[in-house]
């Protein structure tokens, strides 16, 4: 079949694979329909999380055909359309059990790796380094998927794949983030990135009781389709602006009482704090570029809440811990526990709330992928969200 | 609990405070440090299944082979003895293993008694509070030996954590019916440093339950404590 995969950082290829095969009797083989490319696989095309290795297969939101079934797999037949989510989990640890569902203890055959840099192993992931299972990823034309009793959602309805892919990880992902910042009728929550995951943290948001979300990104094209949820938006690239002032400004001085990092470990800063986390991470100092988590703390309200989606993977530098704690906020972060979502927002999906298709900007071909790696780490051609149709031989017009 | 840590699977060589226990009148016991070529290990996992089941599943060491690493075969020799045999990469370890102490539901403690290894251990399965499931604790001890040193370079794995990673395997076995792997799964060529890599982080390690994973070849005893989780035939 045919595979993108990682083959260093900042080196991606289409290549030829051979096909999965049913390994344990859980286990599922998905023909991919569709799948696409995530802001967190640009974690690993630059680089920022270690244990990747030359030749693994990049990818992990996908959704498909089921081709064949493990003995074990009960729940699921060969021809079921399913989505398949990007935590893999076993549903009968304690974790799981608790429905901490991307804390599985059963889905990482390589914990040992996870638990010496973290203490503890989270669950496997598909396509997102050994550290985190080394599972083959789903930018393929076929995938095997673990504990296929478990995460697939079948899709019964004739919904077009594009408007249920992304209950494969970007839509929950947003959705959890709102549910992490503990929202109130009537709050006003500011989100930072308006990239996917940030989009749907916005339409949650509004979705679980705010009365206000201001979104901030400098990408114009983004914050239009912010804007086109109701969200009040900050350009940071504007000229004179600073979010800390937009933010109190907006906010009567008191301040968001509930921030967002939908951006996480390689947030953008043009300050001179951006130099300073660029030379310390290339000096290997620091590992990650908390430039937002740093923001959302100073700008969070006295008592309030901040949620984090976005990314981060290890030692962070110059946190003002002293802001959090003089401010008494809760923060709230994590994987995202996706079996805890996928199906109420299908339904929300269905009874037609809410339509997650419009934020895919190009649908492109396998072969594709490589050189849109780059476009989308570089934000060129107003990229947005990219679909890959990996049977598709040519991009259609 | 107090009662378990009296039990001292090798008198010999064991310092007063070793045991699997972690706790002695309700203080915390670190585990034993390496000391005259002897390694221990001390390893705990909280499973969610009753401790007989456990007891029974750890019991019966012919179906070790279904979740410890690399041993291709475990044959009873007696009630309370059996013969191991360990296979890596064409070289074979064997030697022969006793029961010490066998309190069913809670507790087995062992030693080796002759061939390739020595080592002794004890397994002790208590109630997590909370009607959380069951802790299990595992105290192993090595001597360097042929074994031992077999072990981490030919599997890649050093012989402490290879004990951590068959408790490991033991939960996932009991709980879900299944070990993960990737062993088996595309990609592209890893050359050789990933390939290197690839051993380094114990992907290319087996247990035979992943060897068999789909086939229907199992334990009748398996069969019969946890019938919902393994393969129909
Ligand atoms: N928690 C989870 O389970 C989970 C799941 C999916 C994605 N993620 C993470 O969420 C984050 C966003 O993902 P995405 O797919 O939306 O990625 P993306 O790269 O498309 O979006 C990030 C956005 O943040 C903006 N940005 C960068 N620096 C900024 C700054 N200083 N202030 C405001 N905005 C800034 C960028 O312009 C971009 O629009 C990533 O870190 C990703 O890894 C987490
Ligand atoms: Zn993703
Ligand atoms: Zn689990």
């Amino acid at each position: 079949m045919k595979a993108v995969c990682w083959m260093g950082t900042g080196k991606v290829e289409t290549l030829t694979v051979a096909d999965p095969a049913l390994l344990n009797p859980h286990d599922a083989i998905i023909k991919i329909t569709r799948t696409a490319i995530c802001g967190s696989d640009l974690h690993l095309y630059d680089g920022f999380i270690p244990t990747m290795e030359s030749g693994d297969i990049l990818g992990h939101e996908f959704m498909g055909i089921v081709e064949e079934v493990g003995p074990e797999v009960t729940n699921l037949q060969r021809g079921d359309r399913v989505v398949v989510p990007f935590t893999i989990a076993c549903g009968n640890c304690l974790f799981c059990k608790k429905k901490i569902w991307s804390a599985c203890d059963n889905t990482n055959p390589n914990a040992h790796l996870m638990e010496a840099a973290y203490g503890y192993s989270g669950s496997g992931l598909f396509g997102y380094s050994h550290m985190m299972g080394g599972y083959a990823g789903g930018q393929a034309q076929y995938a095997r998927v673990p504990f296929a009793n478990v995460g697939p959602l079948k899709i019964e309805s004739d919904l077009p794949d594009e408007k249920v892919l992304f209950l494969s990880d970007i839509f929950p992902t947003g959705y959890m983030a709102a549910e992490n910042a503990q929202i109130e009728p009537g709050d006003t929550v500011a989100v930072w990135g308006c990239g996917p995951v940030g989009q749907f943290a916005i339409a949650s948001a509004f979705m679980l009781g705010a009365a206000r979300v201001i979104a901030i990104d400098r990408l114009e094209e983004r914050v239009e389709l912010a804007r086109s949820l109701g969200a009040i938006t900050v350009n940071y690239s504007d000229e004179d602006v600073s979010v800390l002032t937009a933010l109190k400004d907006l906010t009567g001085g008191v301040g968001p009482d509930s921030c967002i990092d939908a951006v996480g470990l390689e947030a953008h800063s043009a300050q001179l704090q951006g130099v300073y986390d660029k030379v310390k991470t290339a000096l290997m100092m620091e590992t990650d570029r908390p430039s937002v988590l740093r923001q959302a703390i100073q700008a969070v309200r006295k008592g309030g809440t901040l949620s984090i989606p976005g990314v981060y993977g290890g030692l962070l530098d110059k946190v003002p811990f002293g802001a959090a704690f003089g401010k008494g906020i809760t923060m709230k972060m994590g994987q995202t526990n996706m079996h805890n979502y996928m199906k109420p927002l299908l339904e929300r999906i269905e009874s037609g709330q809410i339509d997650p298709s419009y934020i895919i900007s190009h649908r492109i071909t396998l072969d594709e992928a490589p050189e849109m790696y780059k476009i989308w780490r570089d934000k060129k051609e107003k990229v947005t969200k990219i679909v890959i149709d990996p049977w598709m031989e040519k991009r259609a017009a | 609990m107090s009662n378990a840590l009296n039990e001292k699977p090798n008198a010999e060589s064991l310092p007063v405070s070793a045991s699997a226990g972690i706790l002695l009148d309700g203080r915390y016991i670190p585990p034993p440090q390496d000391k005259d070529g002897k390694i221990w290990v001390r390893t705990t996992a909280l499973v969610q299944a009753d401790a007989e089941e456990l007891y029974t599943v750890w019991r019966n060491v012919e179906a070790a082979p279904l979740w410890q690493e690399e041993l291709t075969q475990v044959t009873a020799t007696g009630p309370t003895t059996s013969r191991w045999v360990m296979e890596s990469r064409g070289k074979t370890i064997e030697w022969d293993s006793e029961i010490l102490a066998d309190e069913p539901g809670k507790r087995i403690a062992w030693r080796s008694i002759g061939g390739d290894s020595e080592n002794a251990g004890e397994v002790i399965f208590e109630n997590a509070p909370g009607g959380r499931g069951t802790m299990v604790t595992v105290l192993q001890e090595f001597r360097m030996g042929k074994m031992t040193s077999a072990w981490e370079t030919l599997v890649g794995r050093s012989p402490k954590q290879a004990i951590i990673e068959n408790l490991r395997h033991f939960k996932a076995l009991l709980e879900t019916g299944e070990i993960p792997r990737t062993q088996g799964q595309p990609h592209e060529d890893r050359g050789m440093i990933g390939k290197m890599k690839g051993s380094a982080y114990g992907e290319n390690i087996k247990t035979r339950r992943e060897a068999i994973a789909l086939q229907v070849e199992l334990d009748p005893c398996l069969r019969k404590i946890r019938p919902h989780l393994l393969p129909r035939s």
